[in-house]
Formats: structure tokens, C-alpha cells, sequence
């Protein structure tokens, strides 16, 4: 009897606990087979991301649909205007061979725009530093009226009206519903996955590769001149330096200033990595010299002392000719050429 | 063989559901709060476009007046029911936008709590949507903020152009933060079961100088974050006052 009355609670056991799971599973299964998963690698020897993966889990829909926005003259006010019209692969994502970059009606931006890769590693965007999450940075061109021109709002209606973007919002979110979120959301995840870590000089820390007599001595210059602000292995450690250009005339910008009002942060600028280095001419925040060595020129004998210059460079960095050859070789061991020729970044 | 007690049975099924325990915690909020806010000018009802005089003496009109309001939180003594994810943007030309509702747990409140614009992590926390889509037109672009509160409008003191006043207040880190928290006490305990609604009155004159006296004639725009935005936010900070908490 006791027996019988043990087997049939647990008879009743097995059924309640088989509909609690059926309960909780059935909701699982509602949900649409989604996206698929795209993980986000680590190249070696960098440290782990800034960026909030979490918060926008990269999937091949996701990255797809970032891809064609970001070459779409769509977000654009009369279509000329596309992210990839400022920012070309084969430049590394820079504008190529310009000081300033063209933008809506004939205008002109007003700063160099920077190549675009390791974005993921990256806690502030801009020269100046203005912009604080990846995905809120696409607001600024979009709405600047020497670049895109354009409303976030009428961006959003014409995405919506085409026949091409609500099946795409879809495949990349579940549904057709398409906001400025998702937008963003998505050309973060095309922009985010732009990883530049495949140059000469990557193979040469992974033993795969060695650098010539030139290059090495490049590097040592480098390693003891430069790399405190150009730090590996992003070079750049992502402060904010006066580096001695001092004050464009005609486009007056003061950098950092310019964001946080602090007198003390007058003519700084973000420190830029120097990877693709060789391929994101011009240089500086105005795109004021034309020539690495130029650039390099400028450490050794361009120094202007201007208020809040960088106490390393008081007296400019004492170089000589054949340091400006090799650390010149140098910075072109950083160009990544896998990276200008990778398809998943080509339109 | 011993087979399983009744005991271990119960503690079995009560593992089984724990699977679905979200649900259970969201039943948790079963009152409403209902939150009305009317604003006054001068302790008569706001009319967008029609001349005021400040307590300055300085006459102006008003056709934008816009602000966040997030982070809501009733309050018990030292007890503080922060209401999650809540995020207002309340705008004076549309009238739903002046009732906010919310779910929250049933009990004894003392008061409400609220933060006057976006907490900085959501400043910064990219994409976001509803009451936060930068469709809104209240997120800087170039220098990453939300604007917590926006007043515009003209004033024959402006020389501005087009005698503009605009106002655009902002910025979330460090000194020139511009948030603020505002606790509105009510008189006596409320105890809620199913509804309590919370009229409270904004005052915009206190705009000007509820705090610090900030004459149209000195500035007629400021549009970033920095010391002049934050006295901004110390005077509208002061604007709200409770007008009724009622249990219906
Ligand atoms: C008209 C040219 C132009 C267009 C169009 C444009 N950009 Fe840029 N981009 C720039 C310039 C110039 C900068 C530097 C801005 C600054 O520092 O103030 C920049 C900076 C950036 C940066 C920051 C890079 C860094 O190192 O900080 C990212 C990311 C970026 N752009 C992505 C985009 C995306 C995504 C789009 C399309 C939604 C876009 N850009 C459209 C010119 C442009
Ligand atoms: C005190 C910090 C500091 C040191 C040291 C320094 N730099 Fe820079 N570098 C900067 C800053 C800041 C900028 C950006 C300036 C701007 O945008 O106007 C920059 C820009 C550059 C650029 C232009 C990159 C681009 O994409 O526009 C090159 C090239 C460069 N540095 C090379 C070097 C070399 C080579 C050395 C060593 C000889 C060096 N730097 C030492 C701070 C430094």
C-alpha cells in the first residue's frame, strides 16, 4: 500500500515537473529561429574590448545590413554622401589624399577624417574626443550639415519606405520594424568587426616575419622616441596631446577644449594610432602635412611652443637623418594589406 | 530501495519552476502610479507663445519647453523603490506626454523621487530608443550627452539673433553635471494598493531664478554643458511642488 501510494506521487511528480519545463521550454521555442551568431575574435597579444558586445551580439544579418547602410548614399540628404564617401577601404578607411573631406553642397568637413579599424579596443572617437559609444558616433555625420545633412528622423522615414531595407531589418533583428537603434545598432556591428591587425609588423611579433636592418632600427627609434603617446599595440595610448603644431589659422580648432571647456585642454587632440599609417596621408587633425617625413620632420624641427605642449616635446625630438629613413620604414611595416583588400569590408 | 520523501518531491517542483521565476518578480508591481504634471507660468497654466514677464522684469515667450525626467523612485523613510527603466521625455506641446504611468509595488510611500534628466550611464550606453531615440532631438552629436531639458523661445532682451533665447541644457559628468534629483514629499503615508496618482506643478518662471538669477539680458543662449548650464539646472530643478496625492 505504502509502496503504491510512493509510485503514484511520483507518477504525479513526473507530470507537474514535465509541464513546469513544457511551461518554460514552450517559450524558448516560440522565439524565431534568428540571426545567426557571428563571436568577435581577439587578435593576439590585444587586450580585451571596450566595446559593449553584450548589448548588440554580433550576428552575419547584423553586419550585413551595417554594410550596405554604410555604403548607402541613403542616409545621406540627396544620396552623394555615403559613410564610405569620406571613408575608403583602400585608405583604411580614411579619406584618400585629402586634407578635408567633401561633404553636402560643395562643403567641406573640418577636420582629417581618421582611418577607421580596432574601433572595438576604442573608449573615445574623434580628434577630439567628443564622441563616447560607437554607436551613437554615425549621429555626428549624419546630421552635420558639411557632411550627410540629414535628420536622424527622415533617415528612419526613407529606410522605412524602401522596398530593399524592411526585409533586411528583419533577417538582422526578427522583425520588419526599423528605428534609429536598430539602424545604429547595425552599422555598429559592420564598423565594429574592422580589425586591423594583420601588418608586416604584427607577423614580426608572431615570429612569422622579420623586419629588415632599416626596420629594426626604425623600431628602436620608435620604442624610445615616439611610444609613449604611440603606444603598442594600438599606437596610441589614447590620451589627448598638444604635439606642438600649433593653431590651424584658418580652421582655428582647439581640440579637446572644445568639449570640455578646460583651458588646460586648449590645442590637444587625441593621440591617432599609427597603424595603416602609410595609407591615411594626410596628416594631423587638418590633414596638414602630405608626407610621413614631413610628420616625422615636424618632432625634430617643427615644434611651435604653444600653451599646454607636451612637456616631452619642449625641446622637440632630437633625430637624425638615417633615424627619419628608418623610423619612416618602420611606420610602413604597419600597413595592413589584408585589411584594405578583405572582402567582408568591400561594398 | 528508498524512494524520494514528499518533502524532496515539494523541494523537486519548486526547482522545476524557478526556471520561470521572472514573472513572479514583475507580478511584484502590482499598483499603478500615475503621474500628472501641469505647467504653470506665473501660477496660471502654461501658454506656449504668449509673453511672460520673469521675476527679473524681463519679458520673453516661450514655444519649446522639453525635459527628462527618469529614474522614478517612491520612497518610505530610508526605503527607496527605484522603478526600473524609466525614462520620460516631457514635452510641453503634447499632453500625453504631461501623464506618466508606471507600474510599482503596492506598500506605504512617504514620498517620490525623480531624476531630473539621464543618469550618465545611459548618456553613454549607445543606441537607445522610445523616450532616448535621438529622434527626440535631444541628444548632442558631436559631444555625446543627452540635452536634459530644452526651453526656447524669443525675448526683446535677447541679442540673439531674431531676439532667439534658447536654452539647451546639459552635460552629465563631474562638476558641471547637470542632474538632479528631486524629492517631492507628500503630507502624510500613502498607502497604495492598486492606483495612487501624484499631481505635481512645474513652475517655469523658476527657470530664471530660483536659485541663481540668470537675466535674459546676460544670456540669452547656452547650449553646452559647463557652470552656466548647471546653475540652469540648480533653478529648474526647484520647479516642481506637489499640488495632490490621491488613492482613488
Ligand atoms: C563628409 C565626410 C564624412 C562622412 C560622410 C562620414 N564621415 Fe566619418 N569621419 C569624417 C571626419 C572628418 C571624421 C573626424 C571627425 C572629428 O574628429 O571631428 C570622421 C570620424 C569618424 C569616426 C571616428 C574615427 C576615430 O578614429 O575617432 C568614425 C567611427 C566614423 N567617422 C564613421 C563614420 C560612419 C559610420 C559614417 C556614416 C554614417 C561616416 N563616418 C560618415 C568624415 C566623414
Ligand atoms: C607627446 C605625445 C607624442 C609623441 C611623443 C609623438 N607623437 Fe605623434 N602624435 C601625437 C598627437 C597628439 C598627434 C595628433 C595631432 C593632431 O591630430 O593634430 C600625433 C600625430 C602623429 C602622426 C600623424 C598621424 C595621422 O594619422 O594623422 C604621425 C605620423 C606621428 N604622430 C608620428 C610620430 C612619431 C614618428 C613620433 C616619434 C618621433 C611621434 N609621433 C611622437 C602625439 C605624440
Amino acid at each position: 500500500m505504502k509502496l503504491r501510494l510512493t509510485i503514484l506521487s511520483l507518477m504525479v511528480l513526473v507530470l507537474i515537473s514535465t509541464i513546469g519545463v513544457q511551461a518554460c521550454r514552450k517559450k524558448e521555442m516560440e522565439v524565431p529561429k534568428g540571426p545567426t551568431p557571428v563571436s568577435f575574435d581577439i587578435p593576439q597579444g590585444f587586450p580585451k574590448p571596450e566595446y559593449d558586445f553584450a548589448g548588440n551580439p554580433l550576428t552575419k544579418e547584423g553586419i550585413e545590413l551595417g554594410k550596405k547602410l554604410f555604403y548607402d548614399g541613403i542616409l545621406s540628404a540627396d544620396g552623394n554622401f555615403p559613410c564610405a564617401s569620406c571613408h575608403q577601404q583602400f585608405a583604411a578607411f580614411a579619406t584618400f589624399d585629402h586634407d578635408l573631406s567633401h561633404g553636402f553642397n560643395d562643403a567641406f568637413t573640418t577636420r582629417n577624417a581618421p582611418g577607421m579599424f580596432n574601433l572595438a579596443w576604442r573608449k573615445e572617437f574623434h580628434h577630439d574626443g567628443g564622441i563616447l559609444n560607437l554607436e551613437t558616433q554615425p549621429l555626428a555625420p549624419i546630421t552635420a550639415k558639411n557632411e550627410m545633412a540629414e535628420t536622424v528622423d527622415n533617415v528612419v522615414r526613407k529606410l522605412r519606405a524602401s522596398t530593399t531595407y524592411p526585409p533586411l531589418f528583419a533577417a538582422a533583428f526578427g522583425d520588419a520594424e526599423i528605428n534609429s537603434q536598430r539602424m545604429l545598432k547595425a552599422l555598429a556591428q559592420f564598423v565594429v568587426t574592422m580589425v586591423s591587425a594583420n601588418s608586416k609588423y604584427d607577423k614580426v611579433k608572431r615570429g612569422a616575419a622579420s623586419f629588415t636592418q632599416f626596420e629594426q632600427a626604425g623600431y628602436t627609434v620608435f620604442q624610445s622616441k615616439c611610444a609613449t603617446c604611440h603606444q603598442e599595440p594600438f599606437f596610441t595610448d589614447g590620451s589627448f596631446r598638444n604635439n606642438g603644431i600649433g593653431l590651424n589659422p584658418f580652421l582655428k580648432d582647439g581640440g579637446r577644449i572644445r568639449i570640455t571647456g578646460n583651458a588646460a585642454d586648449s590645442m590637444k587632440f587625441l593621440v591617432p594610432s599609427l597603424r595603416n599609417v602609410a595609407l591615411t596621408f594626410p596628416y594631423m587633425h587638418d590633414g596638414r602635412f602630405t608626407s610621413l617625413q614631413q610628420s616625422i620632420e615636424h618632432y625634430r624641427s617643427g615644434i611651435k611652443q604653444t600653451p599646454n605642449l607636451d612637456p616631452s616635446l619642449q625641446l622637440g625630438i632630437a633625430l637624425t637623418n638615417s633615424d627619419i629613413v628608418n623610423l619612416t620604414a618602420f611606420l610602413k611595416t604597419l600597413t595592413d594589406s589584408s585589411f584594405i583588400n578583405d572582402k567582408r569590408f568591400a561594398p | 530501495m528508498r524512494f524520494p520523501s514528499p518533502f524532496s518531491v515539494l523541494l523537486l517542483i519548486a526547482v522545476m519552476l524557478s526556471g520561470c521565476q521572472r514573472e513572479v518578480d514583475e507580478e511584484l508591481s502590482n499598483a499603478q502610479l500615475e503621474l500628472t504634471i501641469t505647467h504653470q507660468s506665473g501660477g496660471a497654466p502654461l501658454q506656449l507663445g504668449t509673453p511672460y514677464t520673469n521675476g527679473l522684469g524681463e519679458t520673453f515667450t516661450i514655444n519649446t519647453f522639453k525635459y527628462y525626467l527618469s529614474n522614478l523612485a517612491l520612497v518610505n523613510g530610508n526605503n527607496v523603490v527605484t522603478i526600473p527603466d524609466t525614462y520620460f521625455l516631457v514635452d510641453d506641446e503634447t499632453d500625453s506626454t504631461k501623464t506618466i504611468k508606471v507600474q510599482v509595488p503596492a506598500g506605504t510611500y512617504t514620498g517620490l523621487r525623480m531624476l531630473l534628466g539621464v543618469d550618465s550611464t545611459r548618456n553613454v550606453s549607445g543606441a537607445q530608443t522610445g523616450a532616448l531615440d535621438p529622434v527626440q532631438d535631444m541628444f548632442w552629436t558631436w559631444n555625446t550627452g543627452y540635452i536634459m531639458a530644452k526651453l526656447e523661445g524669443s525675448s526683446p532682451l535677447s541679442s540673439a539673433p531674431n531676439n532667439r533665447i534658447q536654452y539647451h541644457i546639459g552635460g552629465f559628468a563631474g562638476t558641471n553635471s547637470s542632474l538632479r534629483t528631486v524629492t517631492i514629499n507628500f503630507p502624510a503615508p500613502v498607502q497604495v494598493e492598486r492606483t495612487m496618482q501624484v499631481s505635481l506643478i512645474a513652475e517655469i518662471m523658476r527657470w530664471f531664478d530660483a536659485v541663481h538669477p540668470l537675466p535674459i539680458a546676460q544670456t540669452a543662449v547656452s547650449m553646452t554643458p559647463g557652470p552656466l548650464a548647471a546653475q540652469y539646472a540648480d533653478n529648474y530643478s526647484k520647479m516642481f511642488r506637489l499640488n495632490s496625492v490621491l488613492i482613488p
